[in-house]
């Protein structure tokens, strides 16, 4: 560089002073896992019927901070679209749902809170819920929100295209009913219980209907320039740059946003984050890696905020796929040697930094009741792995990969090699895995794929040995979990039955247990299912992640889910 | 300068430029899955498919498809990036303006230290301070840039808190005016510096060569002898002579420039084409990996005719040939 | 020459003259080389740290305290008597990743060097002696592949054909051989003017002949020279590569482990350091070590 460089360098380095405000910044999903979890759903764990909600609002935040301020939030990649009706995607989710609303909340507890439907009914066992919508709401645009709009957002889009829904309340909806402009009924050919469960701005938004309606939401021009009826409404998107948000003052929760602005800025990097975080640019992150969260810890002006909520979904457990249509796969005793030889609590350690816990069942922990305990889950045995695999015919000599003798579908001689595909930013699992699985004298090679190529390669075309998915189960089996297990969900629908796992009693079991109302009766009926997973293992199930969010004491009253700032205020 | 020489390397940039749009279309049909696959993606719905199909002419003979291929890209028509949904052109042309200014500053700035620190250098050949520019620039020009960048990160962004971090703005910061020049300014001061230190050590090195051997020519000494000073001697006989190897130097570093900008952008968070290079390697977004490397061969081809014509207009001999 | 534009006109112009005739492959001028080179700092410094690197990465095997692939101790520990280059994040000894990333590295280096001297020399004799029509269409060919913006197409041959050391070798290589050519092309058409091949020709020797036993011996001099300098740039190339996370997931190289560095510069600077050392040798040593060739060789008068 030229001479002049240095001293104007000084210059401007006087003149100018740190940046404004308290910028926060948000990651979308929990540490070392920044990959858009394709699936989270807000937590639930009461899905007992209530003839009519508590009616309380969520609470008034305890004031600390004057109100108002602008919010910088980080966050991992560029969300491609803000329209969270269309995917399941983290991305989407993280950068929209403070745009739009359920029809339901949930409160920490995961009990349902009135959020579009200020009521509800619930009749016939079940089959029939009846929500009243509130009067007072209105779109970005100033059109007002009626029933038409909850029904269009159901049936064009969210039973298309968002794959929780489409999985779970499909195929037993049979019709949504608009008797006048402030009433909604879901009709179901047989009771379903975990419905007010997935009302929540992540599992089902509404969008508005004057503006999608005869168009194809794919690629309606709005999804760039979104129009909710959310806390905050759109102001600008600079693809792979910034989202900024400003303050709705027609909101209808009174008293509420309190922030003025929430500016969003991608930052793909991690480490990145966390630097400019540190240097005051941004003021929330999604995620906290976990070897900086000592050094922040330490530092008084910074809060945390750990919960298991992500805008991409709830619960989620980072599970091994086995394509049981592969003959390598489809012996058991293979897929429990692999469990054997894991060793998990390294996960939690090395990659998880200790955040979060080792998953002790199939269902997360996460939704008690139905989260079984006591489950005869393989444990770290790297002696049984070998001994397993001596036993499927997989030889070993000296401390080489075993090849095939006498295993059937396989050719002598064929080494134990299979494909491990993964979402880039969950390659240390995959390299963790390789190490450990190396030790037995498998040989993985890993297959790092963005998720629409991820999607395309494990669902559609199935070719992939084992893969890792951030399966989230939401707030409720039936949500997240079912579309697992479930034989109808085989098929090309992304992040359901990756292993094409079939089980007639499984089947049953899941069928049952989203008729049945009560709820010790289904986590009888969940138990069984658990305990035949762990038996049969077309996944493993590795660790439950939790998210660390972090940002300045200056700013309060986050909130763990998809609505994060929507109570929160920041002192300028 | 003629307009006749002008015009001939216009003309000979020709066979060029067709020959880089054919490795693109030679890419597009070779990648695995075929041409549809490549330009259209796996998960495209069959209207996304028969469009792009009749854009491209994937139907037609192969003639024919170079043709209608070539036509597209001389029009500036890319296709359509399924993952954005946008024309593959205007996804591009938004990110560029960041990765040009950067790429600029650093071209701009080592052009004009590396000349000046090679001149320096050779000024006083083997003395001390030749030896500090020498070893210094073999050092720069060996240290891998992304590893120059982490590093001066780490000692100039952190722990002296001298610039900033990342990015290209501060958030919530001035949005226009002198104001906003000055933020950007200051954001791009570290990875222009990070950027332009590879390119001071290779210009500096070709320049100080360059220098000494003029200076050791006759016509140097002559001047010398009849008492002109050092320094003018120095200006004006042997670094206008020396220069046109540097012109060269300068117009072949492009390529490199921009890859080297590429990985700079990384490590500092600026917002300029690597993310959405990064990004369509992975989705496999071929039409915007076509284009970012037909607008890199373009101005690779740009910078060599330019240099050409430089070079042309600083030395009276090549004009006639 | 027919070098069609002003500056093609100076690549052409390299640094390197002609070396003397080495006629009956003699050892004596071999040993000179090898002690003048080393005679000075730059040439001692260039084949010592090149050497480092070559023998490191062969005995790589030996020299690794640990598998690098495996985790061997505490995550992203510092540097220390256990782990003298410190972990990784998943407790993976860095001394190790860097020793059998010098064996990647290796690998790269020579298979693209083999191909890039293969085709270089080639086209480069054949359109330095051929000359006429000849040499004017592969100098269009070489000009176009000089112009060719290497990284890029890297990059995109990985989106489309997926990461791995084959396709790279490959693309590397037949994206490099084009200033090679001209080197080549240079000494040939200089040499191929001298008085010996004359006397070759003259005395009824094919051209096969001639070109292999008189003129290959003399122009390959120079070729290695600048292939030294060449593959600095590849090593840099691949390291920037796997850097951006596009190389092999299989394999270590240094570029990866630099990548992997990014996200932990905060609390691991050993990550980014260490192999970014490396690579800073051991493209030093390329580099000291052709510019001493260069010197030794003839260089600028």
């Amino acid at each position: 560089m030229g001479r002049g460089w240095a001293g104007w360098l000084m210059l401007l380095a006087v003149l100018l002073a740190a940046c404004t405000g308290s910028e926060p910044g948000t990651a979308e999903s929990p540490t070392a896992t920044r990959a858009p979890s394709p699936d989270a759903t807000a937590t639930a764990t009461d899905t007992a019927t209530t003839a009519a909600p508590t009616g309380e609002e969520t609470p008034s935040p305890t004031q600390t901070a004057a109100g108002g301020g602008t919010l910088v939030v980080a966050i991992s990649s560029d969300p491609g679209g803000l329209n969270p009706a269309i995917t399941t995607s983290g991305g989407t989710h993280t950068a929209s749902e403070l745009l739009y609303n359920g029809l339901v909340d949930l409160g920490p507890d995961l009990e349902p809170i009135p959020e579009l439907a200020e009521s509800w009914d619930v009749e016939e066992e079940g089959a029939l819920y009846r929500f009243h919508l509130r009067d007072d709401v209105t779109w970005h645009d100033g059109e007002p929100f009626t029933s038409a709009d909850v029904k269009y957002s159901f049936e064009e889009v969210l039973l298309q295209l968002h794959s929780r829904t489409q999985a779970s309340m499909g195929p037993s909806l049979e019709s949504i009913e608009t008797p006048d402009e402030q009433t909604v009924e879901f009709r179901f050919s047989q009771p379903y219980a975990p419905l007010l469960q997935q009302l929540n701005v992540t599992e089902a938004p509404i969008i508005p209907r004057h503006i999608y309606e005869g168009t194809d939401p794919l690629e309606n021009p709005a999804n760039n320039e979104p129009v909710g009826t959310g806390p905050f409404r759109f102001v600008s998107y600079t693809p792979d740059a910034e989202i900024v948000l400003e303050r709705n003052p027609d909101y209808f929760e009174e008293g509420l946003p309190h922030l003025d602005e929430v500016i969003m800025r991608v930052i793909p990097d991690e480490g990145s984050q966390v630097l400019a975080f540190e240097a005051g640019e941004v003021g929330w992150l999604w995620g906290v890696p976990g070897p900086d969260q000592e050094r922040l810890a330490a530092d008084p002006t910074v809060e945390f905020l750990q919960t298991p909520v992500n805008p991409g979904g709830a619960n989620c457990i980072m599970t091994v796929s086995f394509n049981l249509e592969r003959p390598i796969m489809a012996d058991l005793r293979v897929r429990q040697a692999i469990a054997h030889a894991l060793n998990r609590d390294q996960f939690l350690e090395r990659v998880l930094f200790g955040q979060g816990q080792v998953a002790a069942a199939p269902i997360s922990s996460g939704i008690p009741w139905a989260h079984a305990e006591g489950l005869d889950m393989p444990a770290n045995d790297p002696a049984e792995a070998e001994r397993l695999l001596d036993e499927a015919g997989w030889q070993r000599e000296g401390d080489g990969t075993r090849t095939a003798a006498g295993v059937e579908g396989v050719d002598d001689g064929t080494p134990l090699a299979f494909t491990f595909v993964h979402f880039p930013t969950f390659s240390a699992y995959g390299e963790l895995l390789r190490a450990q699985l190396r030790e037995v004298g498998m040989d993985v090679t890993l297959v790092p794929l963005e998720p629409p190529v991820f999607a395309e390669q494990v669902f559609t075309a199935r070719d992939f040995d084992t893969n890792i998915i951030s399966y989230c189960n939401a707030t409720d089996p039936e949500i997240g979990v079912r579309r697992m297990y479930h034989s109808s969900n085989i098929g090309e629908v992304p992040f359901s039955n990756a292993a094409a796992y079939r089980n007639d009693e499984v089947d049953r079991l899941f069928d049952e247990a989203q008729r049945t109302i009560d709820l010790e009766q289904r986590g009888a009926l969940y138990r069984q299912i658990q305990e035949i997973a762990v038996a049969e293992l077309p996944y493993f199930w590795i660790v439950e992640t939790v998210g660390t969010r972090a940002y300045r004491s200056s700013c309060s009253d986050f909130q763990p889910s998809g609505h994060f700032a929507k109570t929160a205020s920041c002192e300028q | 300068m003629t307009g006749r020489y002008v015009g001939r390397r216009l003309l000979q940039v020709l066979p060029t430029v067709a020959g880089i749009v054919l490795v693109g279309f030679l890419l597009i049909h070779l990648a695995p899955g075929g041409p549809i696959i490549a330009l259209a993606g796996d998960s495209g719905d069959d209207e996304y498919y028969a469009f792009m199909t009749a854009k491209f002419g994937l139907d037609r003979p192969l003639p024919e498809q170079l043709a209608t291929y070539a036509g597209n890209v001389l029009r500036g028509d890319l296709g359509v990036s399924y993952i954005q949904g946008r024309p593959a052109i205007d996804v591009i042309a938004e990110r560029l303006p960041a990765t040009l200014l950067l790429a600029g500053t650093a071209l701009v700035g080592s052009s004009v230290a590396g000349v000046a620190l090679g001149a320096w250098a050779a000024a006083r050949a083997h003395s001390i301070r030749d030896l500090a520019v020498t070893s210094a620039a073999l050092v720069l020009y060996a240290a891998p840039v992304f590893w120059l960048g982490q590093l001066a990160l780490l000692t100039l962004a952190l722990r002296t808190g001298l610039f900033p971090v990342q990015g290209m703005t501060t958030a919530g910061g001035p949005e226009t005016g002198l104001a906003w020049a000055l933020d950007v300014a200051r954001h791009l001061a570290l990875p222009a510096l990070v950027l332009a230190s590879q390119e001071v050590a290779a210009v500096a090195r070709l320049t100080r060569a360059g220098v000494l051997e003029e200076l050791a020519a006759d016509h140097v000494r002559t001047a010398l002898a009849k008492g002109l000073s050092d320094r003018r001697v120095l200006v004006r006989h042997a670094l206008r002579r020396a220069l046109l190897p540097v012109v060269t130097v300068i117009g072949s570093r492009p390529g490199h420039l921009l890859a080297g900008t590429i990985v700079v952008e990384v490590v500092f968070g600026w917002p300029g084409l690597s993310r959405l290079l990064l990004t369509s390697v992975q989705t496999r977004d071929t039409p915007i990996l076509l284009g970012i490397f037909l607008l890199v061969a373009a101005t690779v081809v740009l910078a060599n005719l330019v240099t050409d014509l430089v070079y042309g207009w600083l030395d009276p001999r090549i004009r006639y040939r | 020459m027919a070098g069609s534009t002003p500056a093609s006109a100076i690549a052409d112009a390299t640094d390197v003259a002609p070396v003397g005739r080495v006629g009956a492959l003699g050892r004596a001028p071999r040993r000179r080389l090898l002690r003048r080179i080393l005679q000075t700092p730059a040439g001692a410094a260039g084949v010592s740290l090149t050497l480092l690197v070559i023998v490191v990465g062969l005995l790589a095997d030996l020299l690794a305290p640990t598998d690098p692939l495996v985790p061997a101790g505490p995550p992203l520990a510092p540097p220390s008597p256990a782990h003298l280059m410190g972990t990784d994040a998943l407790g993976r000894d860095l001394l190790s990743g860097v020793v059998y990333g010098a064996r990647t590295s290796l690998v790269v280096v020579f298979a693209t060097g083999a191909l890039v001297l293969l085709i270089g020399v080639t086209v480069g004799t054949v359109s330095g002696y051929r000359g006429g029509r000849v040499d004017d269409a592969l100098m269009r060919v070489t000009e176009f592949f000089q112009v060719l913006p290497r990284f890029f197409l890297a990059i995109m041959a990985i989106a489309l054909f997926g990461p791995g050391l084959d396709l790279l070798v490959l693309v590397l290589g037949l994206t490099s051989w084009a200033t090679l050519a001209r080197v080549v092309r240079a000494e040939v058409l200089s040499l191929s003017q001298r008085e010996f091949v004359e006397a070759a020709r003259a005395s009824g020797a094919s051209d096969t002949r001639i070109v292999v036993l008189e003129i290959l011996p003399n122009a390959l001099p120079a070729a290695v020279v600048y292939l030294g300098l060449l593959l600095a740039q590849v090593l840099l190339l691949e390291a920037s590569l796997g850097f951006l996370g596009l190389g092999d997931p299989n394999l270590v190289s240094w570029g990866y482990l630099a990548g992997q560095a990014q996200r932990f510069l905060r609390v691991a600077w050993w990550l980014s350091f260490f192999p970014g050392v490396a690579i800073a040798f051991a493209v030093l040593g390329l580099n000291l070590l052709g510019d001493a060739l260069t010197d030794v060789l003839g260089g600028r008068r």
